[in-house]
């Protein structure tokens, strides 16, 4: 068991060091968006951060395509698919050019408009402590605390693996409309549109996790639903980190059970006197 | 254009006595700060942790400054001599600015084709805003320096527009703390945070000292050309009246990409060989006009500085909660 750290004796010591040269200074200044408490989970690790990095591409979506039709809108899922390639692309190019082996919580921000999809990406390069240049830098929207977790375990992060899909919500015939007014009916011509973009956006992430080399994906996200310009198409996202076995097998965290004894907060309620 | 860092206050007196702060505050902060007990704007816990680290919290402190935004059109004195025809090349010195020339031949189409396209940053505007917060900060400094404080915790800062008007109001506040047992920084200039509580418990314990809140802004002006216009609005390509097929509006790709990376620069111009830690990053794009718009970029943390030996924590223990 270590000892306790004396809290005050170390912010004497902090504040004093003010007036004296820097100890140990890096040699160039580094910038991070992790919190506190993901700079030291890295350090537990022997990482480090070095950098804020940026991607963001914005790619044109040509007219007329969100006009009634059936099947996928491919060109609205080209252009996403190729946004957020080129964002990714950039991100990836930034982190190698201040020599950092990954970029981890990674913010996604993603808006499909008529004409264009905009994509931004923002994260923080990081690099184990005196570590060699990587071949390739890679992606990944998992906080500094799933990438631990994720590296303690043996699995490395290999992109960001990222999959859309734009279908039209189908017409009905005048004639099945009216049969069907009076119906409780399953209207399978929706359910197969929702299943094609669901399964035509997964078909796209896991096509570009393979294409990474990875082995599966972890933490998928997806998001769905009508667009705001065109209520009869449908826009499903899936993304998620691309991982890989670095380790021989998996390691097992054991993580130890605790029981926590705290009793609820009772606050007080200063309406009740009214 | 930046804004923060330590301010020069040398001439502000560490240690107000009993007379109450000095300087040239106004009378009311004057008259509260001189008032005998401490204010905070530290929650509970945070305050708890504070006086665990042996920080005596001494007053709540806060700087302001109300900015007007000036008019940019052409014919302004911000213009600084870029023109339309320039391509980049009126630029000031080190000022980021591309143009993109029209490939279809120019005005043998229409009046209204966009024959030019333009992305530059605007310094005016940084300067402007560097010049709102770098003021409420360096107020709210030399408040702390009134008191005696030795540094700034917790800093909050906002930014509103006031009213309906083209104004801007900064607003930054923190409370001023002094490290039991320790020397008064360099030149009596308190050093400032953002972090407050555990955060900052676990900052020190691991082994970095704040330095100063730093911010910046980078702002970046997009005047599109032809291209930019067709793929943006879905016009119709001139040429042969085809529609342009999917591609990259590498116009804009390449603003945002310059307005984050300016941000990120003008901060590292502050940092030398320190650290920022815990960035925020806040972009937004305004559309002042069809083809015309402003991509703003914000940045800001805390300048840390390390004061001992590199020296990790323990691989932490992975625990499942029982409930």
């Amino acid at each position: 068991m270590t000892e306790p750290i004396d809290l005050r004796a170390e912010m004497r010591l902090a504040a004093d060091s003010l007036g004296k040269p820097a100890h140990d200074p890096p040699s160039r200044a580094v910038t991070s968006d992790l919190s506190v408490d993901e700079g030291l989970l890295l350090h537990s690790i022997g990482w480090e951060a070095v950098d804020v990095v940026f991607g963001a591409s914005v790619v044109s979506i040509p007219p007329m395509v969100w006009t009634w039709g059936s099947g996928e809108i491919a060109p609205a899922s080209d252009a996403h698919n190729q946004a957020v390639r080129g964002a990714a692309k950039t991100l990836g190019e930034q982190c190698s050019h201040v020599r950092g082996h990954g970029v981890v919580g990674v913010r996604v921000e993603v808006d499909v408009q008529r004409h264009h999809v905009d994509v931004e990406l923002t994260g923080t390069a990081v690099r184990p402590v005196r570590g060699k240049d990587p071949n390739r830098a890679f992606v990944s929207d998992l906080s500094a605390r799933d990438f631990t977790l994720l590296h303690n375990a043996g699995w490395a992060p290999i992109g960001l693996a990222f999959g859309a899909s734009f279908v039209y919500a189908p017409r009905r015939s005048m004639g099945t409309t009216m049969r069907q007014s009076s119906q409780n009916v399953e209207l399978t011509n929706f359910t197969e549109a929702m299943y094609a973009a669901r399964e035509a956006g997964m078909e796209h992430m896991q096509r570009s996790a393979l294409d990474m080399g990875a082995q599966g994906i972890v933490a998928v996200r997806v998001s769905e639903g009508p667009m705001w310009f065109a209520n009869h198409a449908i826009g499903f996202t899936a993304w998620g980190t691309a991982v890989r076995l670095e380790a021989e097998s998996h390691q097992y965290l054991r993580p130890e059970v605790i029981l926590p004894l705290d009793d609820a907060v009772v606050e007080f309620e200063a309406q009740s006197l009214r | 254009m930046v804004a923060s860092g330590p301010p020069d206050t040398g001439d502000v007196d560490p240690d107000p006595g009993a007379t109450g702060p000095q300087g040239d505050l106004p009378e009311a902060a004057g008259r509260r700060l001189a008032s005998g007990s401490f204010s905070s704007g530290l929650t509970v816990p945070d305050f708890a942790a504070c006086l665990q680290m042996g920080l005596r919290p001494v007053g709540l402190v806060q700087g302001f400054c109300v900015m007007q935004w000036g008019w940019y059109g052409a014919g302004s004195q911000y213009m600084r001599g870029m023109t339309p025809f320039g391509f980049g090349g009126d630029a000031p010195r080190g000022v980021y600015s591309e143009s993109y020339s029209c490939p279809h031949g120019g005005f043998a189409y229409s009046n209204e084709h966009r024959i030019w396209g333009q992305n530059y940053q605007q310094p005016w505007v940084e300067a402007a805003w560097a010049q709102g917060f770098g003021s409420a900060y360096s107020r709210m400094v030399e408040e702390a320096g009134a008191v005696g404080a030795h540094g700034v915790i917790g800093v909050v800062d906002t930014t509103r527009h006031l009213a309906d008007m083209n104004v801007t109001e900064f607003h930054i506040l923190g409370t001023a703390v002094v490290v039991e047992g320790a020397a008064a920084p360099p030149g009596a200039t308190p050093w400032t945070t953002y972090l407050a509580g555990q955060r900052l418990a676990k900052l020190v314990e691991a082994g970095y000292m704040p330095m100063s809140v730093v911010a910046a802004l980078a702002s970046v002006r997009v005047w599109a050309y032809c291209v930019t216009e067709m793929l943006m609005e879905g016009t119709l390509s001139r040429f042969g009246g085809n529609y342009l097929p999917v591609s990259e509006v590498e116009q804009l790709s390449r603003a945002h990409m310059a307005a984050r990376s300016l941000a990120r620069e003008h901060v590292r111009s502050q940092l030398g060989n320190d650290t920022l830690q815990g960035a925020l990053i806040v972009a937004n794009t305004q559309s002042l006009a069809q083809g015309d718009e402003v991509i703003e970029c914000a940045l800001r943390g805390t300048r840390v500085r390390r004061f001992k030996d590199f020296d990790p924590m323990d691989a932490p223990r992975p625990t499942v909660r029982l409930s």
